[in-house]
């Protein structure tokens, strides 16, 4: 059979003619949306683990004051938490970063001994700690990357703390992490008597009332109570805290400023090659091409960098969100996976991309007079 | 009296704002299935009047009737381009990137047909070119000949009804030149199709059923 020849094919040995060209445009884009995979990912994955975090302890509500970075609740408000009908537990939390060694540093909560919290982990080994006490649980990945099992001892910040516990959490921001007793953590931060919010778990809702209403006029009863703190529910939290809204905000403004690179790249590469197949451009005209025929060919060239572009970078971001989620100083707070959804999301931004680098060039190269076109040298 | 297929009316192209004039007022007609030659010096306007004829380009005045209807109003330029006409170019214009039956299949990627059919109909028009064993050959594989005859195959890919061949033979030597020139005539006869050439060759302009002559913009005969 004779070789059939396509648009998508013309459009690509176009491509292929300039090859060191395509490839480099290639790349920049390749990058561009692999900066999007890594750094989007890394902060959604981060958004999903901060959910399972505390979904997978039952929490249901967090009080907190607005920022989740503030560490100034008064621990006795607790007791006001409690008395409101509709709670069931409310249990004192506070968290920091912090080093443990040179090179491995890890989130530390400071939970109470009998939180509820603690009922949701698995230990591997040992057993809980004790308030007061300098006992710590370590996370199995945490311990594995540190070396270190229950009988051990481990220095912060210049105490020692015996490892009392090894468990298996529901959230990779907890198998990553450390947590002591609440009072160890307030005493080593030099924030006796606060916390950063209170968890709360809610009494079963009554029979007939929708899960997403009960949370809600849980939180409004809490708050009106609490004049002043805000209680949010869980899913709400884990997506609009500050940490998650910064990661969000350096993922998409980094990926940004990476796509806006990789589209004037393809700019420049499109605009180049009409430039040098003007007189192409007229002798299709002259064989019978409509304007918009051109415009699709160059749109197709476009598109299809976009596209391969695309299928680079994601292999590039999947690559670089693997290496971030085993290296010791990141792998708390990122997951190697990735959903479908968010490759689809970058393959269409590539392809968009493209497709927007391209209308420039493919509007002046379908607008070229056939007779100016095939004139020029 | 069968009206003509292409006609053209007080035809003037200028250009340079008016300061260069290459058709003066031109009036033409051709029939259908009709050869003819259009012959002049460099620079006489031949070229423009084929870019006008063949809807490359706009008059500045005057008008282009195929089939009683203008070009450009009545019928779009594109369209006419793409089912009417076949251009056959001096310099052949083949693109580098393509092979040979790749390259007959670029007109028909602007129509609504099957690749199957293309690479068909491209199959049996370079068959027909006598290029059945150059198929697969790209552009820069071929001769000149060769090439021209690619380029004749291209121009016939949309079937049109007129072919229009500006210096076909302006790159060739003599052998392939009459080659070619018999091979258009061939065409022309057989698929009953208007053939018009420009050249500057009085051999190929003279054996022509119908010799046009253009001067400054003017036809003198």
């Amino acid at each position: 059979m004779a070789s059939q020849l396509s648009f998508a094919g013309f459009a690509w040995k176009n491509l292929w003619r300039r090859r060191l060209r395509t490839f480099l445009t290639l790349g920049g884009i390749a990058m561009a949306i692999g900066a999007f995979v890594a750094l989007v990912g890394f902060s959604r994955s981060f958004e999903h683990e901060w959910l399972r975090l505390y979904q997978s302890a039952g929490t249901d509500i967090a009080v907190s004051e607005k920022s989740i970075l503030n560490t100034s609740l008064d621990e006795s408000l607790g007791v006001k938490i409690r008395a409101v009908p509709i709670v069931e537990r409310a249990e004192p939390m506070i968290f920091n970063l912090m080093d443990l060694t040179p090179d491995v540093n890890a989130v530390v909560f400071g939970w109470q001994a009998d939180s509820y919290e603690l009922d949701a982990l698995t230990f591997t080994s040992g057993r809980r700690f004790c308030n007061g006490q300098p006992e710590i649980l370590l996370g199995d990945t945490l311990a594995t990357n540190l070396g270190k099992k229950a009988g051990d001892t481990l220095e912060i910040q210049g105490t020692t703390f015996n490892v009392v516990g090894l468990y298996h959490g529901g959230s990779a921001l907890e198998a990553d992490a450390v947590i002591m007793p609440l009072d160890e953590l307030q005493q080593l931060s030099s924030l006796q008597g606060k916390v950063a919010a209170f968890h709360v778990r809610l009494r079963p809702a009554p029979a007939g009332e929708a899960p997403d209403k009960y949370v809600k006029r849980a939180q409004a009863e809490i708050e009106a109570a609490l004049p002043g703190l805000h209680a949010t529910p869980a899913a709400e939290r884990a997506a609009n805290n500050q940490l998650v809204g910064l990661a969000h905000g350096v993922a998409w403004g980094t990926s940004t400023i990476a796509l806006i690179v990789g589209i004037l790249g393809i700019v420049n590469t499109m605009a180049m090659s009409v430039f040098e197949r003007t007189k192409e451009i007229g002798i299709l005209r002259a064989l019978g091409w409509k304007s918009w025929n051109i415009m699709m060919l160059i749109q197709t060239e476009a598109a299809v960098l976009g596209l391969v572009g695309g299928l680079i970078g994601i292999c590039v971001g999947l690559g670089a969100l693997r290496m971030l989620s085993v290296m010791p100083q990141t792998a708390s707070v990122v997951s190697a996976s990735v959903s479908s959804l968010h490759l689809l999301e970058a393959l269409g931004i590539a392809i968009l991309s493209g497709l927007v680098a391209g209308a420039i060039p493919a509007w002046r190269g379908a607008h070229l007079s056939p007779v100016e076109a095939l004139r020029h040298e | 009296m069968n009206s003509p297929q292409l006609e053209v009316r007080s035809l003037c192209k200028t250009y340079d704002e008016g300061r260069i004039e290459a058709l003066r007022g031109v009036d033409l007609s051709f029939d259908a299935g009709e050869y003819v030659a259009i012959s002049g010096a460099s620079g006489s306007g031949k070229s423009t009047l084929l870019q006008l004829l063949g809807g490359l380009d706009t008059p500045t005045s005057g008008e282009v009737l195929f089939e009683n209807a203008a070009l450009g109003t009545a019928i779009s330029l594109d369209a006419y381009r793409a089912n009417r006409i076949g251009f056959i170019f001096q310099a052949f214009y083949l693109l580098p990137t393509l092979n040979a039956i790749e390259n007959v299949q670029v007109p028909m990627l602007a129509l609504s047909q099957s690749p199957r059919d293309r690479a068909q109909r491209a199959e049996a028009l370079l068959v027909e070119m006598g290029l059945e064993h150059r198929l697969k050959q790209y552009p820069n594989e071929l001769s000149a000949g060769e090439r021209q005859r690619v380029a004749i195959a291209r121009a016939l890919a949309n079937n049109p009804s007129i072919l229009m061949a500006d210096e076909p033979t302006g790159n060739l030597d003599s052998v392939n030149s009459a080659h070619i020139m018999e091979m258009l005539v061939g065409i022309q006869q057989q698929r009953g199709m208007t053939l018009i050439v420009i050249t500057h060759e009085n051999d190929i302009a003279n054996a022509a059923p119908r010799h046009i002559r253009i001067r400054d913009g003017r036809i003198v005969s």
